[in-house]
């Protein structure tokens, strides 16, 4: 097992010193893919999860539950379920989504939804209740008031993004089933690393999981930065 | 300034407040004064328009507070909370924060933050996350955060539990600057020796109700029955004092001598804190003045803290924790020893 | 601002999200259709895919024609399944008898023979069971007997690939009905791709039925120390046939340029691929065309191997499933 790592390892170091075109271009991809995804979701999430967080309403324990539920939805499942709806023969099929990053974007958009939507309403809960009361006596509308105590529970939301970026990134069912990992279309780092093991490449899968690693881990450490500066 | 006409207040089927009528004098110090739970917590909030009175009215310089013009309200008066809460980033953030809510520029809001932060003594710490503060720091904190805003009227609610000298001392001295420059200053308190020497109006709550109202030399010197029973729960004697060798003797009846760290002979009113006498089983020899003996009488629960009623001829009021009662197996009718310092004996 | 963010770090921040949200997409949009260029969906198998060959095939035949190839490898199963729906233009799989049913079905049309090549038995270097030299039938009653003796152990795909439809095939042939032979302790199913199939044969020491491209590649790589023990014949032969989706029953598809990479699959340089690939990198080829030999009947003993298995009504396309003007039929 240790040569089979220390191989891929050395592979690794080969493949981006030679500046390895379809490295790069599997790597740009996975990023790209997995970055608008994040950014995607993030956008209906974080409101929807701060609503939840925040709102009184009957049925948001029921809501919070839903979305915990959500939260363990297998990626073969989900990929399996879209790649019907957009299989030429399903409901969606005339937007012609299949074998395209678009479908992969939005299969992995709708995965880690339920991922930032609980990290947000959880962060929200966790905020002392009194925060709202001192933002109010110091003169903030109630708007502003909400407002701030989403402010005081911005590592959570922080935390919800990267977490989700990182399922994303990392996912295989879903990138698989709807982008069909097409050379130099749809490919991505992991449905490489799939197809290259499944070859009895071992040692070029390792190398691309701990290319994967090392993304994952700079982006995470990106965001710890920028989270720093606010 | 403020009227409340019959308010009360209700959280479920628990009667907060029940039929106050009061009025706030611009530019005086009130003092709501009353044991935990009396509702004061409740009133403060209603006074500056974060709780709206279940029935009554409230009016603010004649103007009748409803719900659309209560954050209106809320801009010209400010409660700083008995535990403090911060938010998050630099003691200057903090203080700012409420400047940033007005429309005032950024060179004014600079300028009046760091102005706040010198009034409570805090220039030092200024650029320090409010989290790494110590607790009395914090409350000074929250005191600059309320005051930076010019408000006309200041609510604060036990503004001087649990702090260091050196922190109540400015408390202190802030809110007597700020209330001379003008603002009107309402304080809630259990502590009656804080009472006394802040304010010029006191007002007794119990239970939601109003008992007592008056100046505090009047109500504590003839005492009516509700003042007498707070005085006593809070350990108010009077009694004759003379001094030896610089040390107070205080003969408050029935067979009890205490001794006091103050130099004052003749009649005298004194009181010491629940909270600094000690309870133990066994005679303590200690640095302290005052050791009685005596027997309890009374036990009462109220949540995390225990009051305990002991007469060693004259009934005080000690307050222990409930780990401590477990602990130590008190049981009414136990004979038990109380002890406190000399220089807890405060004058009244 | 303590409530949300100081406004100057989130305008930059904003900005540089969209920054990478723009390069992200643009970067997307750049890998997606190019104008003029049409796509074509090919479902095919893994053992076909795994290979690479298809890598090859693919660069050569972009490079001359204004088609983008999309390959979906999954399992024979998945492949048909695919077309079946729509989402592929056409097949290019290895298992006679699910093609034949999905001409049938009314799904497939223009089926043209591409390549062939054997399956074989590979097991231990001593092989205990002793069937080096038989038939492939004498050797799989054999290993039957071993087996419920004891003595050796059999791994099957055990996924309805096309090895797996192949290794059914086989049992039947020989008398065995393999839903009974998987109650029976020696019989293992692996339900995986042949690559890990061929692992957990390595470490039972066991017996199992491969495609060549898999296990010469894992034997070259020394992931497997098993060796070929029956390496051809008749009842191993393995074909690898291309059918277009039917235009009838699936307007959507894209028939006409399925017809011309299968022409492209069955000309000289696209034989010429088949039949040179491997040779570099395991000193013997992977595949061997089929076209030449069908059509001019240069090796009769395969050429007859392959009719038996591979075709059907005397045709490897009888008339009813041509479809349109093509180059593809001589016969």
């Amino acid at each position: 097992m240790v040569s089979a790592i220390l191989e891929g390892l050395a592979r690794v170091l080969g493949l981006i010193a030679s500046g390895d075109r379809t490295l790069v271009e599997i790597t740009l991809r996975s990023l790209a893919v997995s970055g608008l995804a994040t950014i995607l979701a993030s956008c209906w999430s974080i409101p929807l999860g701060v609503a939840i967080g925040l709102g009184r309403f009957r049925g948001r324990s029921l809501l919070k539950g839903v979305f915990n539920v959500l939260l363990g939805v297998p990626t073969v499942t989900l990929g399996l379920v879209l790649y019907l709806a957009f299989s030429r023969s399903g409901p969606l099929g005339s937007f012609q989504l299949l074998y395209t990053p678009t479908a992969i974007i939005i299969g992995q958009s709708i995965l880690i939804t339920p991922i930032i939507v609980s990290f947000v309403t959880n962060s929200l809960e966790a905020v002392d209740p009194e925060i709202r009361s001192l933002a109010l006596t110091l003169g903030a509308s109630e708007t502003r008031a909400n407002l701030t105590v989403l402010g005081e529970s911005l590592s959570g939301v922080f935390l919800a993004v990267t977490a989700s970026f990182n399922r994303a990134i990392a996912e295989l069912g879903v990138a698989m089933m709807l982008g069909g990992n097409i050379r130099g279309v749809t490919r991505v780092l992991t449905t490489t690393i799939a197809l290259e093991t499944n070859r009895g490449e071992l040692a070029l899968g390792v190398a691309l999981t701990v290319v994967l690693m090392a993304i994952v881990g700079a982006v995470n450490i990106l965001v710890g930065v920028a989270q720093r500066r606010l | 300034m403020i009227e409340l006409t019959g308010v009360s207040k209700l959280y479920g089927d628990v009667t907060a407040l029940r039929d106050i009528s009061l009025k706030v004098e611009r530019g005086e110090i009130l003092t709501v004064l009353g044991p935990n739970g009396s509702g004061k917590t409740t009133l403060l909030k209603i006074l500056g328009g974060l709780e709206r009175p279940s029935s009554g009215e409230v009016l603010f310089d004649g103007v009748r507070i409803g719900g659309d013009n209560a954050e209106e309200m809320r801009k010209r008066a400010t409660l700083v909370f008995q535990r403090t809460v911060l938010l998050r980033g630099t003691v200057r953030n903090n203080v700012a924060y409420g400047l940033q809510l007005r429309d005032i520029p950024d060179e004014d809001i600079e300028r009046r933050a760091r102005e706040a932060i010198e009034l409570v003594g805090l220039e030092v710490l200024a650029d320090r996350q409010a989290k790494d503060l110590s607790g009395g720091e914090q409350q000074r904190l929250s005191l600059a955060r309320a005051l930076v805003l010019g408000c006309e009227l200041l609510l604060l609610d036990e503004p001087t539990a649990n702090l260091d000298p050196e922190s109540l001392a400015i408390v202190k001295e802030v809110i007597r600057k700020l209330n001379k420059g003008g603002t009107t200053v309402v304080l809630a308190t259990h502590n009656i020796e804080q009472a006394r020497e802040l304010s010029e109006r006191l007002l007794l709550l119990e239970r939601g109700e109003i008992v007592e109202a008056g100046r505090p030399q009047d109500l504590f010197l003839d005492q009516s029955y509700e003042m007498a029973r707070f005085a006593r729960s809070e350990n108010v004697f009077t009694g004759e004092s003379r001094m030896v060798n610089g040390v107070a003797h205080v003969d408050i009846g029935g067979g009890v001598e205490v001794r006091g760290a103050f130099s004052r002979g003749g009649s005298v009113t004194i009181h010491v804190r629940p909270e600094d006498v000690i309870v133990s089983q066994e005679l303590v020899k200690s640095s302290a003045r005052n050791n009685l003996h005596g027997t309890i009488v009374r036990i009462e629960d109220r949540d995390s803290i225990i009051r305990m009623r002991v007469d060693v001829g004259k009934v005080f009021t000690v307050q222990i924790t409930r780990r401590s009662l477990v602990e130590m197996g008190l049981n009414v009718g136990q004979e038990v020893y109380i002890t406190f310092k000399a220089s807890s004996l405060q004058l009244l | 601002m303590v409530d949300i963010l100081p406004i100057n770090n989130t305008i930059k921040i904003t900005l540089v999200i969209v920054a990478i949200a723009t390069a992200g997409g643009y970067y997307i949009i750049r890998s997606q259709k190019l104008p003029g260029v049409r796509s074509l969906v090919v479902s095919t198998t893994t053992s076909l895919y795994d290979t690479g060959v298809l890598d090859q095939i693919e660069d050569a035949f972009e490079a001359e024609n204004p088609i983008d190839l999309y390959f979906i490898s999954v399992g024979t199963g998945l492949a048909i399944s695919h077309a079946k729906r729509g989402d592929a233009d056409m097949i290019l799989v290895h298992a006679p008898s699910r093609e034949i049913a999905f001409m049938e079905e009314g799904y497939g049309v223009n089926r043209k023979i591409i390549a062939y090549n054997y399956f074989s038995i590979v097991g231990p270097v001593d092989d205990p069971a002793g069937i080096g030299d038989k038939t492939p039938t004498e050797a799989l009653e054999l290993l039957v007997e071993k087996g419920r003796a004891g003595e050796i152990i059999w791994v099957s795909r055990g996924d309805d690939s096309g090895t797996h439809t192949k290794e059914r095939g086989l049992w039947s042939q020989v008398g065995f009905d393999t839903s009974a032979l998987r109650e029976e302790d020696w019989y293992r199913e692996a339900g995986a791709g042949m690559g890990k199939t061929l692992q957990i044969t390595e470490e039972y020491e066991a017996y199992t039925l491969t495609d060549m491209g898999t296990f010469l590649k894992y034997s070259k790589d020394g992931l497997v120390t098993l060796e070929i023990l029956i390496g051809a014949g008749e009842e191993l032969i393995n074909i690898y046939s291309a059918i277009a989706v039917n235009p009838y029953s699936n307007p959507d598809a894209n028939f006409e340029d399925a017809v011309t990479f299968t022409e492209y699959l069955a000309s000289g340089e696209g034989q010429a691929i088949f039949e040179n690939y491997g040779v570099d990198i395991y000193g013997s080829n992977l595949f061997n065309p089929a076209v030449e030999l069908l059509l001019t009947g240069s090796d009769p003993t395969t050429a007859t191997w392959i009719e038996a298995t591979g075709f059907f009504e005397g045709s490897e396309c009888p008339l009813e499933y041509r479809w349109g003007e093509t180059k593809l039929y001589d016969r």
